[in-house]
């Protein structure tokens, strides 16, 4: 592979040293003049007719500057773009606890909460439904009338014939699997800024989304997209959970009927109750296998909760029904999923998007299966590996796989023959599990109008370059990486690249943080418009030196003739002259990229991502027989990348989606009571890993499989970092204890009771 | 609502203020005073986000009074570095790739200060035991228990030069 002078340095984050300072300023740090403290007035019921609300005394109250509710809205139905079962406040009647009844803004906190206490709502409690199974029995309350059996969605996948590879099989294992609904918990609380002047509004948004945001703002508010300005100030993570939200929406109503900025920030308790936590499911699969460990045919068959309202239900769904049909050569698949609504908090995306409930799902089993056929859990893998070159069961084309290299670097590192067939003796058992994931790096169905990513670069009189992209930096680095990519395709240095803040004033339509994509879609985007930009400079060095412009290059700032290397004038002394004898134009060039991807047909069979990331993951365990307890005491995760960009970064993408799933294996659950309360709506209690609970030995290690179709050969990391974590580590704890719990997360109670089931 | 005059010492600066019993020290740094560093992420003790020193101790600053920091030395972030000469922390955090999204990043930096002015050579354990009631959800804290033990390195081969 070429040696690159920016990408695959260890480049610092410019904006570290704002964050390290204090000086970073993100949507909650925002102070404008004038400005109200808005608060949501929350359903404290599950299920409930509103009959009235009266909001009179709150109006009243010294210091209060609106009061609103449904009917200060438009009252329009709206959605993300898939179901149309939002309204800005509730109509007539909650469906969770935390629902939005109605909001204040009050010339500060105290005051906008006391407000909230003065608002009369009075309910008639309905019945409601809070279990994903008992959603679909026929007595169940209905949550949606639109939705009859609470039924929100429906997918269906079938590929070559099951019947017939299931006969073939010489095993068969079949096993139903529970994942959690679990919170990102993300340390900046959903926030948010609006400010309405002039029929038009400002939004400073803690988003991954802020063009969707325009769009699905628009509809909702009833305006033209462009009266709202989103802007993007620093964002204290996301993980999937910062798309469309009510507090962006509450406090854009309350600044309209106020005329003044309005600021909202969650508490914590509020994210908890109100924010999108992940999808949870229930997960029957069923494998049938040949002798060798190859997987024959696979069987699914998933319930997925939707919550009260559809975030993100259908596609999170379908991305588990049929995404890791690309990690294994599997041809005979059939797969149903059905999304169900409940009377609790709506689900969304989270860090793997479905695939990582999935996954933790079929690499148990398949686990399970190499055990009990006595085989080695990493040749199942290895024998079963995508390779480049393959064309999935659903059409996805997968250029470059690095798959098997993981599976042999991570096994390799981690000694993982030895440790695995060791002894397990005494009463801390120690113990090591495998499992591998696939990804996606942008998903055509997504956002059905595009997918593709546009970058504008903007080269003023000194020759620095102004990057103006429409993705989101949500602390993962992706501005350094872009920044990275930008310099090496001008050949400037990489001081003088500026990242502009998403405005979408200014910044082109760019789709988000999500799905794995900005590194690969935006990268692509970016050396697009750099190639662009690179032509104009060398056109006009060109007639500067009266040389063709095919004779000319860049290099670190400066352009040379390529046949006459001591010639030579600087990038600057190009686009100052360019400058002034335009009348003042910067050099301006706007670049775009549109993969090679294809929506889905009715039959789910289309490539809908250019590259496909993979991983592998090994997890070593300590089980105390005693106490139930699991300590994570080594990890290896090796990761095919495509190339690495930022080699500073790119290891704490891997640490930080290898910790969120440990905590989804071993402590995280949002533990509802029967009337749909949260009961651990809290730090203290919904326990996230902290320092004391990760590995001290931690190994991130990237393959390089150097996909022609990433920018530089890159695939993104975001989401494989976390797909395969729970399943690696409930591998583990098998390999100590000798017995599986397919229901996360595995706690001590859980570990206790299934050794005692297993001594009986 | 009772009110109290208080001069509170922030960073070495003093500042006069007329402030609700009730309100946190952590609601005077941010709304009154705008010291936006430090970052509010539960307002219940829980995350560690908003620690500031008060006389040279990591405290949870939405558990702190204001009037209960009356006579005390308050240490923000901002108050960290020397002019633009970053504090040792500040640095190796970012040398180190151990921030990301940034909002937990002035808790850390100060607990991890506190941890070495009375502890000046920790073990990892020692900085994993010392920071374990600050949350991160971005870096896995790999990265952040690196910067904290290099931190500490450069400050005691700058002491012993």
């Amino acid at each position: 592979m070429p040696e690159y002078k920016v990408i695959g340095k260890p480049i610092i984050p410019p904006e570290a040293y704002l964050k390290a300072t204090g000086q970073a300023q993100f949507t909650c740090d925002i102070k404008l003049p004038g400005m109200l403290w808005g608060k949501v007035l929350r359903s404290p019921l599950a299920h409930a007719k509103i009959h009235f609300i009266d909001t009179s005394k709150a109006a009243k109250m010294p210091g209060v500057k609106a009061v609103v509710t449904f009917k200060d809205t438009p009252g329009l139905p709206f959605g993300t773009g898939i179901i149309d079962d939002w309204t800005i406040f509730a109509r007539d009647k909650v469906r969770f606890v935390g629902d939005e009844v109605a909001a204040v803004a009050a010339v500060d906190e105290d005051t906008a909460t006391e407000a909230l206490s003065l608002i009369r709502v009075e309910y008639e409690e309905l019945p409601a439904v809070i279990d994903i199974e008992q959603a679909l029995r026929p007595e169940a309350p209905l949550v949606h009338q639109h939705a009859p059996g609470n039924l929100a969605n429906r997918f269906f996948v079938e590929r070559g014939n099951i019947e017939q590879a299931f006969t073939k099989a010489d095993f068969i294992v079949e096993d139903t699997f529970t994942t959690t609904q679990v919170y990102q918990a993300y340390l900046e609380t959903m926030n948010a800024v609006a400010h309405a002047q002039n029929g038009k509004i400002t939004l400073w948004a803690s988003t991954q989304v802020p063009s969707k945001l325009r769009l699905t703002y628009a509809k909702a508010l009833n305006i033209p997209m462009q009266d709202i300005r989103v802007i993007k100030p620093f964002v204290g993570g996301g993980f999937g959970a910062k798309f469309e939200n009510m507090v962006d929406l509450a406090a854009m109503v309350l600044s309209e009927k106020s005329s003044r900025p309005v600021k909202i920030v969650n508490t914590r308790e509020e994210d908890f109750i109100a924010g999108n936590p992940r999808v949870p499911m229930k997960i029957w699969v069923k494998l049938g296998l040949k002798k060798d460990g190859t997987i024959l045919a696979k069987e699914v068959r998933i319930i997925a909760g939707n919550g009260a309202r559809t975030v993100y239900g259908p596609p999170i769904m379908a991305t588990a029904c049929y995404r890791i049909d690309s990690l294994y050569r599997i041809h005979n698949i059939r797969t149903e999923g059905l999304l169900v609504y409940t009377n609790t908090v709506p689900t969304g995306c989270f860090r793997g998007f479905g695939n990582a409930q999935m996954t933790f799902a079929l690499e148990s089993l398949l686990d399970r299966a190499a055990y009990e056929m006595g085989l080695d859990p990493a040749e199942v893998r290895l024998i079963n590996a995508v390779q480049s070159g393959d064309v999935s069961a659903h059409g996805w084309y997968i250029s470059r796989s690095g798959l098997t290299d993981c599976i042999r670097k991570a096994t390799e590192a981690s000694d993982w023959e030895a440790k695995r067939l060791s002894p397990k003796e005494g009463k801390i058992k120690k113990g090591i599990g495998l499992a591998c994931c696939n990804h996606v790096s942008g998903n055509r169905p997504f956002f059905r109008p595009f997918d593709g990513s546009a970058a504008i670069i903007r080269i003023g009189e000194d020759g620095k370059a102004f990057l103006i992209h429409g993705e989101s930096d949500i602390g993962q680095g992706q501005n350094t990486v872009f920044a990275q990519i930008a310099a090496e395709s001008l050949g400037i240095p990489f001081q003088d690249i500026t990242v502009a803040e998403v405005d979408t004033q200014i910044s082109p339509f760019g789709l988000g943080s999500f799905a794995t994509r900005g590194t690969v879609m935006g990268g692509n985007g970016i050396i697009a418009a750099c190639q662009q930009a690179k032509q104009m400079i060398l056109n006009h060095a060109a007639a500067m030196l009266a040389k063709p412009a095919d004779n000319l290059d860049i290099v670190e700032g400066k352009i040379i003739v390529k046949d006459t290397p001591d010639q030579h004038i600087t990038v600057a002394e190009v686009t100052r002259n360019y400058m002034f004898s335009h009348g003042g134009a910067p050099m301006i060039a706007v670049g775009n990229y549109v993969p090679d991807t294809v929506l889905p047909d009715d039959k789910r069979y289309g490539n809908i991502s250019p590259v496909y990331p993979f991983g592998c993951q090994i997890a070593e365990v300590e089980v105390n027989t005693e106490t139930g307890q699991v300590q994570v005491t080594g990890f290896w995760a090796a990761h095919d990348v495509g190339r690495v960009i930022n080699s500073l970064t790119l290891p704490g993408q891997v640490h930080g989606g290898v910790a969120t799933g440990i905590g989804w294996a071993l402590s995280e659950n949002m533990i509802y009571d029967s009337n749909g309360h949260i009961q651990n709506p809290g730090f203290l209690d919904y326990r996230i890993p902290g320092s004391l609970d990760l590995p001290n030995q931690f190994h991130a290690i990237f393959i390089e499989s150097d996909d022609p179709k990433g920018p530089f050969g890159a695939k993104g990391i975001g989401e494989p970092a976390l797909n395969p974590t729970a399943a690696a580590v409930a591998n583990a704890v098998y390999n100590a204890i000798g017995v599986r719990i397919n229901q996360l997360p595995l706690t001590p109670e859980k570990i206790l009771a299934a050794l005692r089931g297993k001594n009986d | 609502m009772k009110k109290e005059p208080i001069c509170l010492i922030i960073n070495g600066d003093s500042y006069d203020l007329f402030v609700p019993t009730h309100r946190t020290l952590l609601d005077v740094l941010r709304e009154d005073l705008g010291l936006m560093g430090t970052k509010k992420g539960c307002g219940e003790g829980e995350c560690g986000a908003c620690t500031v020193l008060l006389d040279g101790q990591p405290v949870n600053s939405c558990l702190v009074l204001a009037i209960q920091a009356v006579g005390k030395k308050i240490t923000t972030i901002e108050g960290l570095a020397s002019g633009n000469q970053l504090h040792p922390l500040q640095e190796a955090f970012v040398q180190h790739g151990a921030i990301q999204c940034g909002f937990c990043s002035p808790g850390f930096i100060l607990t991890a200060k506190a941890l070495l002015d009375s502890n000046p050579a920790p073990t990892e354990q020692e900085v994993r035991e010392a920071v374990a009631g600050n949350l991160c959800r971005c870096t896995g804290y790999q990265n952040i228990i690196e910067a904290i033990l290099a931190a500490a390195k450069e400050m005691g081969d700058a002491k012993n030069a």
